[in-house]
């Protein structure tokens, strides 16, 4: 007995509770599962252990009968395993002994059983327990369905009034990091392969001297959610935004091997998103404005920099420190693009928009790098 | 035992299970012989338990009851009573009648 014996399931029909019988002796098990069946649920019988419990872990039933002596895994370890793994914990197991069996009783609650069955059984007292154990089944499910409808919200909360001040992708990972222990960001600083985008707004000096604050403030959030909606578009995510500028990060906290392609169209979105605001100050408040934007690709370290009142979740390093130093001498409307970074994008960039400004040596840098610009 | 006791009432959907139910009570009862012939008072401990799980949920009150002797009597080692029990046996498989209700 010991290939499982299925029951047979009309794929059309509706579903139906499933018992499993783990039991070698193909009498009581035959016993066992012809009264199941008159109670209404779907009965797979399994002789082996072993196979039993893969089966089971496999696929969880709604129902486990379950004999004390089996070939290979015995009855308490199939029980213990079961109720050590959240997604079977919750199913009633009962364990069949003898009567008299007072030693199995006792091991049997401690691998966790939930009821148990004498042998020989009297068919009142297996039908009775089925029925309890059914309800309790049902209400322990629908508990735990309420309990992670809790969570889910509790969850969709937290990032939601995250997602206002983070980028949803690292809001997304603090809540996963929620989910595992409790303390978000716990794990040590890493080294990755990043695409990092600065965008920079030219003529900020010329705003701020020449408008009022509440003015600056509004045309500030203006222009920042131009360009983080350009930003969310093509999954970046947001590590900074300080004065008038704003640092997107590609390939983290999830790996993205089209990372360059997606700076390149967020950097363009960015343009296309900003240019009528850019018409629109100009007409209002008579300034000059436009975007510009730096992208250096390279390795940099990801981890929680501050103090423990003030942390924050951030990308450093020279990688980020070049994107910063291009965005510095991009004019407006204009992508100054580090080799590297450039490199993936031949063949998507029109070559018309791509100028090769040769070696450049960048402010703070001992040594040169090769730099291209692209015209937004 | 008198004739009466022969007489085994077996709920109606148990039916379809009986045939093979005695197959094996038979084979039990070969397996039983040769472990009395040869001494084997774990493998006549085994099947005794096994009787008795097995005998009365299917409605055979004196299966199960054989299963416990032959269990006790394994564990004691009294060779005679299970010959006895075991004979017995043989001559209960061999009347018994099985009605359906």
């Amino acid at each position: 007995m010991n290939k499982p014996v299925r029951a047979k399931r009309p794929a059309e029909a509706p579903a139906v509770p499933r018992a499993v019988v783990v039991e070698d002796d193909a009498d009581m098990a035959g016993f066992l599962a012809i009264l199941l069946k008159n109670e209404g649920l779907d009965v797979d019988v399994l002789g082996d252990g072993t196979l039993a419990l893969k089966e089971m872990l496999a696929a969880p039933p709604d129902l486990v009968l379950l004999d004390v002596m089996l070939p290979g895994v015995s009855g308490f370890e199939i029980c213990e395993r079961l109720k050590a793994d959240p997604a079977t914990a919750l199913i009633p197991v009962v364990l069949v002994t003898a009567l008299e069996d007072h030693e199995s009783r006792v091991r049997g609650i401690e691998a966790g059983a939930d009821d148990f069955l004498s042998k020989p059984v009297k068919r009142e007292e297996l039908i009775a327990r089925v029925k309890t154990l059914r309800r309790l089944h049902e209400t322990r499910r629908e508990l735990e369905a309420r309990r992670l409808a809790a969570e889910i919200q509790r969850k969709e909360t937290i990032r939601k009034a995250f997602s206002r001040y983070i980028s949803p992708r690292l809001a997304e990972r603090i809540i996963e990091d929620l989910g595992t222990d409790g303390a978000p960001f716990k794990g040590e600083p890493e080294r990755a392969r990043v695409v990092a985008l600065f965008a920079d707004l030219r003529g900020f000096t010329a705003i701020v001297e020449s408008i009022e604050v509440r003015t600056v403030v509004g045309m500030l959030n203006e222009y920042f959610s131009v360009l983080t909606d350009a930003a969310y578009q093509h999954d970046g995510a947001i590590f900074n935004m300080a004065g008038d500028s704003l640092l997107v990060g590609f390939n983290v906290p999830f790996p993205q091997p089209d990372a360059a392609v997606r700076a390149w169209h967020t950097a363009q979105d960015m343009a296309s998103r900003f240019t009528p605001i850019s018409r629109s100050w100009r007409e209002r408040h008579g300034v000059e404005t436009g975007l510009g934007i730096g992208i250096c690709s390279g390795e940099a370290i990801i981890g929680n920099i501050g103090s423990p009142h003030y942390m924050s979740h951030t990308v450093i390093g020279d990688t980020i420190n070049t994107a910063a130093r291009l965005v510095q001498i991009a004019q407006a409307g204009e992508l100054l693009i580090s080799a590297a970074a450039f490199e993936p994008l031949r063949g998507v960039v029109p070559a018309t928009r791509v100028e090769a400004r040769g070696q450049v040596t960048l402010r703070g840098k001992s040594e040169s790098i090769s730099v291209y610009s692209i015209r937004l | 035992m008198g004739e009466k006791s022969y007489r085994v009432s077996v709920a109606k959907d148990l039916e379809d299970l009986i045939p093979v139910f005695m197959k094996n009570r038979h084979k039990e009862l070969d397996t039983l012989r040769v472990a009395l012939a040869s001494a084997d008072f774990e493998q006549l401990r085994q099947v005794g338990h096994r009787m008795k799980g097995v005998g009365n949920s299917y409605g055979f009150e004196h299966v199960s009851d054989l299963g416990k002797h032959i269990e006790e009597g394994a564990r004691s080692g009294d060779r005679a009573a299970l010959e006895a029990r075991i004979a017995e046996y043989g001559e209960y498989l061999a009347k018994v009648q099985v009605v359906y209700e």
